[in-house]
């Protein structure tokens, strides 16, 4: 792989910031059983090399626990009213405390997430039910992507996208 | 304590698809999303396989997985935990998700895109909520097994399989709220299922006729299994209304052997349940609405409760029906005949009948028709029993199981419906009477009948 890799790899992060998302993320123990959780916001670092996904770390226990052990993770982010969807990868995931303005991401994120599914029939208070949180429980989990995959369901679904020099 | 796949059944209704992780052998997890978890029993699951994609890579070198699932109402999570068994190619299970698969494809837009190569059947280790909050429960609905008991309290007083059909059409209705119901009794010398009553639709349909494998319906008879789907689909493999051009029939010339399937043209919730007694079919009762995802596990469950019990009591009136009653029939005056004489032809091949111009009845029940009208001819009898029909050498009845009592009903219904001058009459258990208001002028096989009424 070449460095020329990079930028496309930072371009599916880019890609995803204007999109009403589902973020799902899995993990895996040391037996590689799989775990899985969905996260309530996420963020990408200013270079978008990096990012950051928030999860509540009292329901998202095993896979916080199978990231402190091995770092390992995939991430799905899916726009429900389209199918739209990218996978991204990496193996070196780092549990953080959250920083100021998590909380107000976390309030976007909800709200928009809401009125995406609110285009599918949910009621407002059906999203906010899947992103319950309070406050004190979030954690960032944030790593490198080395892959992006399409994840649109179909048979692209799996096809590389991007992938960064290891 | 873990849950049993019983307590999510309403999260696999594919409202909104599932997520599942995976595992490869380098220990990479994998994400995706399941277009289809359904339900096999307390313990099992079965995963649609479409893709040779990354998920099936895995399971395929690593069988665990994880599977997120969400209530669709009251938003609860679910984990469940569960390992990879096998994968069925055909069968009912299969059948079963494939007909579900093509509502979904079409719901989602993705139809074409998703076909279903196998079901891939899981062992479930655990189910655990996730601890997320939920919206509370979903506001109460329908009790299906209260349902269930007052319609086989119904079914019970039938004495008869006309009025057993009345009864589970009115428990239908009445018990499950369910408008639009449609009862098939199976044809199984070729392979064909004919509408015996119906529920709900402009014209009743009677004598209308689904091929094995045809629609919702012809895949339940095919592979003995409740067969439902929650969306209206595109996919016509699962569409009943193949209208057979009756409807354009304005030409009076023109000789059609076809009624009109009853059924909605666009239904967006169909379920069909099949009717056995042991090991065979005897037929599949139809349930159909225009509102999506109107029916659910639940009433598949129920439904097939109500089916099992059909196909007993089906089977016991049959061996009753041939018993006639000792008490001999009353015979009130058969009334004569009188007014302008009527043609009825009747075409051997396939034992069509027509009335004047109009086409009547086929098969077995055309046959059974033909032999009571002539031998009124002859010897102007109207009082008939089940019995001596089933003898009968010349009515070709497919064989000894075969449902005479439902070929009668259906004769019965179609007389009423469009018999004009002919109808019959039920005169006590396995009797029955024919009542011929006008003259008539039999022809066999377009061939006039040897002393036959001269036409006018």
């Amino acid at each position: 792989m070449s460095g020329n890799d990079f930028p496309v790899l930072e371009e599916a992060v880019r890609a995803l910031m204007g999109r009403r998302v589902s973020i799902i993320v899995a993990s895996r123990d040391a037996d590689h059983r799989p775990h899985l959780m969905r996260a309530i916001g996420w963020r990408p670092s200013a270079d978008h090399r990096r990012v950051s996904v928030l999860m509540t770390a009292r329901t998202s226990s095993q896979v916080l626990d199978d990231v402190r052990s091995n770092r390992t993770i995939a991430v799905v982010f899916s726009e429900p009213t389209t199918h739209h969807s990218v996978q991204l990868k990496g193996s070196d995931a780092v549990i953080e405390p959250t920083v100021a303005g998590d909380g107000q991401l976390i309030d976007t994120y909800a709200r928009r997430l809401a009125e995406e599914l609110g285009q599918l029939g949910y009621s407002p208070a059906f999203a906010h039910a899947l992103l319950d949180h309070s406050e004190s429980e979030v954690v960032a989990v944030t790593f490198t992507p080395t892959h992006a995959f399409e994840q649109t369901p179909g048979p692209r679904a799996g096809r590389p996208l991007a992938q960064r020099a290891g | 304590m873990s849950l049993g796949v019983d307590s999510i059944r309403e999260c696999l209704e594919g409202t909104i698809p599932a997520m599942v992780a995976t595992c490869s052998a380098d220990g990479t997890p994998n994400v995706a999303y399941l277009s289809q978890v359904e339900y096999v029993d307390s313990g099992h699951v079965a995963l649609s396989f479409q893709f040779f994609n990354k998920t099936r890579q895995n399971i395929l070198v690593n069988p665990w997985v994880e599977i997120l699932v969400i209530h669709p109402v009251t938003a609860a999570m679910y984990r469940v935990r569960a390992r990879y068994l096998r994968t069925e190619e055909e069968g009912p299970l299969y059948e079963r998700m494939k007909a579900k698969l093509a509502g979904i494809a079409s719901h989602t837009g993705m139809a074409g895109v998703f076909r279903l190569l196998g079901s891939d059947i899981y062992a479930v280790q655990s189910i655990e909520p996730t601890g997320t909050r939920s919206l509370g429960e979903p506001s109460p609905g329908l009790n299906r097994l209260a349902a269930l008991r007052r319609a086989l309290a119904k079914l019970a007083a039938a004495n008869d399989l006309e009025l057993l059909l009345e009864r589970l059409l009115d428990a239908l209705a009445l018990d499950f709220g369910i408008e639009h119901a449609i009862v098939l009794m199976v044809d199984a010398s070729r392979e064909r299922l004919y509408t015996v009553a119906s529920r709900g639709y402009g014209a009743s349909g009677v004598g209308s006729e689904i091929g094995f494998g045809q629609g919702v319906i012809g895949v339940a008879a095919n592979a003995r299994t409740p067969v439902r789907i929650c969306h209206l689909t595109l996919d016509r493999t699962y569409s009943q209304a193949i209208r057979e051009g009756v409807e354009s029939s304005g030409n009076a010339a023109a000789i059609e052997r076809e009624i009109a399937w009853p059924g909605l043209a666009e239904p967006h919730s169909q379920l069909a349940v099949p009717v056995c007694s042991g090991e065979d079919l005897l037929g599949v009762v139809f349930v159909e609405s225009g509102q999506a995802l109107r029916f659910t596990y639940d009433d598949e469950d129920a439904l097939l409760g109500l089916a099992t019990h059909l196909g007993v009591a089906m089977r016991q009136l049959q061996t009753s029906a041939d018993t006639p009653d000792e008490v001999a029939a009353l015979h009130k005056g058969a009334s004569q005949p009188r007014g302008e004489p009527v043609r009825v032809r009747y075409f051997d091949a396939d034992g069509s009948v027509f009335v004047g111009d109009e086409y009547l009845i086929k098969g077995v029940a055309g046959a059974i028709l033909w032999k009571l009208l002539r031998e009124h001819r002859q010897s102007g009898r109207v009082d008939f029993t089940n019995r001596e029909l089933r003898l009968a050498g010349d009515i070709r009845l497919p064989d000894v199981s075969d449902n005479l009592e439902a070929r009668l009903v259906l004769l019965t219904r179609r007389l009423a419906e469009r018999g004009g001058c002919l109808s019959i009459e039920k005169t006590g258990r396995g009797r029955f009477r024919l009542i011929v208001e006008r003259p008539l002028l039999l022809e066999a096989a377009g061939q006039r009948t040897p002393g036959a009424t001269p036409p006018r």
